[in-house]
């Protein structure tokens, strides 16, 4: 089966600055994600996670290797990336901003609108929709991101920390939101985030990276039953051990 | 402490002119050279009462309007160009920076020597002049912009174009608002170079002129009345500013330090709804243009029938708020309009006279220009002040009866044009009215667009507004008349000739009067509907700027090629 994103032996290089030294940020990165997989990417803060989905986004030459994204549905787009830390246009309401997509893709008028609409209600922002990102907390702009990337219905969505702003309970609730859509939408999605414990809970595999130069270290097959119940999983004995197998390798990297 | 610093930066200057008064008079400076604070003030008042200053200032305006408009406009868009194409870049920048550090003025002989002594060599001696800094501002701006947001736009498949209209634009336009604000200030400062070069009028030419006789007064008078000019185009740009860029956060204004008298001017101001009055200074201003355009300019009068229609408007906004709220119609939900009486700030008494007040001053700016004119402003002007009044107030008042939206449309429209017109002109045809449609039908709009938003509460009290009597589905075809009735009335008197072809540029708002006529229809909520109305008045605001635009256009291109 040809798999939906293929990154093969992936070397990406910041050229350095005057007194900085080039950066090696990415080196001989293999992963494969298959159509309609859920796979998390773990590791070290400044390992090359984020500059991994820029690549698959096309926002991000690659040094050496080759990235390929296989197409299967020509009437969606091929990926969409949601941005560490939200990054919505302070120039547009939360509607245009989560209109966004769907605009640069002609759909018309009114059936964005309505599109728009009902991804702002999922993520609670009904009563915002005319608001601007200024008026808002940086938690509810993350949100925005997110309704934003979800409306545009991508066929891979590149998520980078996308909850990590938020509260324990909004966290919560867009887990479920993601999964749902996941589920329905049979998009394929690339999840980097910091917590073991999220990686556990919404995907299928977690890769982990090393520390900078970042190569992939091992991953994790995530046997746990869907759907899966944040409170249940924690006592479930599959997931003590997945816990236990991530952390010893990712406690080397960190230290 | 506050206080006595507050008073210092008040009285400083008071005493510099003082003592300067007392060293004039004592002999101590040379009153052949310099200028005497009291007689300035003597020749400023003389010079506009005989409207000699208002005739040298609309000259001279009228130069930097068309001078910084055109230098403007190339500058902010090669700059946005150079911004976001390397190539663009690549050409022009080099060219730029060599041109940027030479003095402005040199430049003028050149110009002088091309073109001659005519007005086009004076309006593009200003235009060579500002061009250059606003290229390189918004340049600098676009540069500036945070590179996610690009990186955004592509993640969603932004096409070029798409990116420059969502992206590069609207995120470097505050700070191109910042550059318009210092060019035109420059262009005050050049005018008075440019006018030194055979100018017959201007108030540039005013200060050269004083200046060889030794009329060090009247010399005076031409710095202070330019400087004042530059300090009012200076507010009006940080005035309009939060309407252009809605989406910059407002500095929170400080309350703790708030005096009796700052607070009080705050609740009044507030009361009166001055968001509002873009209603009523679009018809002024666009009576006066189309007035100088037929060759009748008169800023004095313009400008006094501005401030008398905003006066009458205000009335109207106090009394309405004191009826409504003794009729019970306005309820906390609706504490958005005026409001002041529900939060306490004033009583309904202080409202009522307050707007009888606002009315009076209306009415005596109206007699002044009624005494010299003629009697079609006594009309126009009692009609006026009664529409306001019983706009909310009696028995049968208008905005009750379904009568608002005739209302609105003949006294927020033709009512104004013409008075501003005829004001100036001493006399007005039928033209005028004419010409004054376009908005008179989108000001009917916004208020359609309130009375649909608050379809549901109006029923419940028993307000009859036009939207209720015709029932849903009318009352949205109702909205589409009236925003089409807009466009429709501007292009049939574009094609007979009675709007000049340049007012079309206002059909670039279209596409935004259609996506609203297509949101009426999706929503009946109040909360979906509130946007509604307040992008209408967005865009009587800017429909009327654009077609003001074009007027003015058209009356530069005429006097230019009239010299
Ligand atoms: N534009 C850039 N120019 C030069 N170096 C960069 C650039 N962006 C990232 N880097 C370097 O590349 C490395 C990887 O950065 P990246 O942002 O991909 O890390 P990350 O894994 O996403 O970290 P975090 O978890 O903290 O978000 C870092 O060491 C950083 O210094
Ligand atoms: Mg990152």
């Amino acid at each position: 089966m040809i798999p939906k994103i293929a990154i093969e032996a992936v070397t990406i290089r910041y050229a350095g600055r005057a007194g900085a030294g080039e950066v090696v940020a990415v080196e001989g990165v293999d992963l494969r994600v298959q159509e309609g997989e859920f796979v998390c990417l773990v590791g070290p803060s400044g390992c090359g996670k984020t500059t991994l989905l820029r690549a698959v986004a096309g926002l991000q030459p690659v040094s050496k290797g080759t990235i390929q994204v296989t197409r299967s549905d020509p009437s969606r787009p091929a990926t969409a990336m949601v941005f560490q830390g939200a990054a919505v246009f302070p120039w547009m309401t939360v509607l245009e901003n989560v209109d966004y997509g769907l605009r640069t893709r002609g759909m018309p008028y009114a059936e964005r609108t309505a599109e728009a609409q009902r991804w702002i209600r999922q993520v609670k922002l009904e009563r915002f929709a005319e608001a601007y990102p200024h008026q808002l907390s940086g938690g509810m702009q993350q949100r925005v991101g997110l309704a934003r990337a979800f409306a545009y219905n991508p066929e891979i969505l590149l998520m980078d920390e996308p909850f990590g702003a938020l509260d324990a309970q909004t966290r919560l609730i867009l887990q479920d939101t993601l999964l749902e859509l996941w589920q329905t939408s049979g998009c394929t999605i690339l999840f980097v985030t910091h917590s073991i414990d999220e990686a556990l809970t919404l995907g299928d595999r977690v890769v982990i990276m090393s520390a900078r130069p970042g190569r992939i270290m091992g991953e994790e097959r995530v046997s746990l039953a869907r759907p899966r119940e944040a409170v249940q999983l924690r006592s479930d004995p599959h997931y003590g051990e997945a816990f236990g197998r991530i952390w010893s390798q990712l406690r080397e990297e960190v230290r | 402490m506050r206080l006595n610093r507050r008073w210092i930066s008040v009285l400083s200057p008071l005493i510099l002119v003082l003592v300067w008064e007392m060293l004039v008079q004592a002999g101590v400076l040379n009153r052949r050279f310099f200028p005497q604070p009291t007689k300035v003030i003597e020749t400023l008042i003389d010079l506009s009462s005989t409207g000699t200053l208002w005739n040298e200032l609309g000259i001279s305006a009228l130069r930097i309007t068309v001078g910084f408009l055109i230098g403007s406009l190339i500058g902010i868009s090669l700059g946005l160009l150079i911004g976001i194409s390397q190539t663009a870049s690549a050409a022009l920048r080099p060219i730029i920076t060599a041109i940027n550090p030479i003095p402005k003025i040199a430049l003028i002989p050149f110009v002088v020597l091309a073109l001659g002594f005519t007005e086009w060599a004076r309006v593009l001696s200003l235009a060579i002049s500002v061009m250059p800094i606003m290229l390189l501002d918004t340049a600098a701006a676009v540069g500036r912009i945070d590179s996610r947001y690009f990186e955004v736009a592509q993640n969603y498949g932004a096409s070029r174009w798409d990116t420059f209209w969502t992206v590069a634009l609207p995120a470097s336009l505050p700070s191109i608002m910042n550059s318009v604000k210092l060019g035109l200030s420059y262009s005050l400062t050049l005018i008075i170079g440019v006018e030194l070069f055979g100018a017959r009028q201007g108030i540039g030419k005013l200060i050269w002129d004083s200046a060889s006789l030794y009329a060090v007064n009247k010399l005076g008078a031409g710095i202070v009345a330019i400087a004042l000019t530059g300090w009012l185009i200076t507010a009006a740009i940080d005035a309009l500013t939060p309407s252009l860029i809605p989406w910059q956060p407002r500095p929170v204004d400080p309350r703790i330090e708030e005096s009796p008298i700052q607070r009080q001017i705050r609740v009044w101001w507030r009361a009166t709804r001055p968001w509002s009055f873009t209603a009523a200074t679009i018809p002024a201003v666009l009576g006066t243009m189309i007035a100088a355009y037929q060759g009748h300019f008169n800023l004095l009068h313009g400008v006094l029938v501005m401030v008398g229609s905003i006066a009458l408007q205000a009335g109207t906004n106090l009394i309405n708020d004191f009826y409504d709220y003794r009729k019970g119609t306005d309820n906390e939900q609706s504490l958005g309009i005026g409001g002041a009486i529900q939060r306490k700030d004033l009583t309904p008494r202080q409202i009522f006279l307050g707007g009888i007040s606002a009315f009076a001053v209306g009415s005596g700016i109206g007699l002044y220009l009624v005494s010299v004119s003629g009697p079609l402003i006594l009309i126009l002007g009692i009609l006026s002040v009664l529409a306001g009044f019983f706009y909310t107030a009696g028995p049968a008042a208008l905005a009750y009866t379904g009568l608002g939206e005739i209302t609105v449309f003949i006294f927020m429209g033709p009512v104004i044009v013409v008075g501003a017109y005829y004001v100036q002109a001493g006399a007005v045809g039928w033209d005028v009215f004419w010409a004054s449609l376009p908005i008179a039908f989108l000001v009917a709009a916004i208020l359609h667009a309130n009375n649909l938003r608050d379809m549901e509460t109006d029923r419940r009290i028993g307000k009859r507004t036009l939207a209720i009597i015709l029932g849903r589905k009318y009352a949205n075809i109702e909205y589409y008349v009236l925003v089409g009735g807009t466009y429709a009335a501007l292009i049939v008197t574009v094609i007979l000739g009675i709007s000049p072809l340049y007012t079309l540029i206002t059909l670039i708002t279209l596409p935004t009067a259609v996506n609203l006529m297509r949101r009426v229809v999706l929503n009946t909520e109040p909360a979906a509907l509130n946007p509604v109305l307040r992008k209408t008045a967005q865009l009587h605001q800017r429909f009327g700027m654009l077609l003001v635009g074009g007027w003015v256009i058209a009356l530069c291109l005429k006097l230019l090629s009239g010299n």
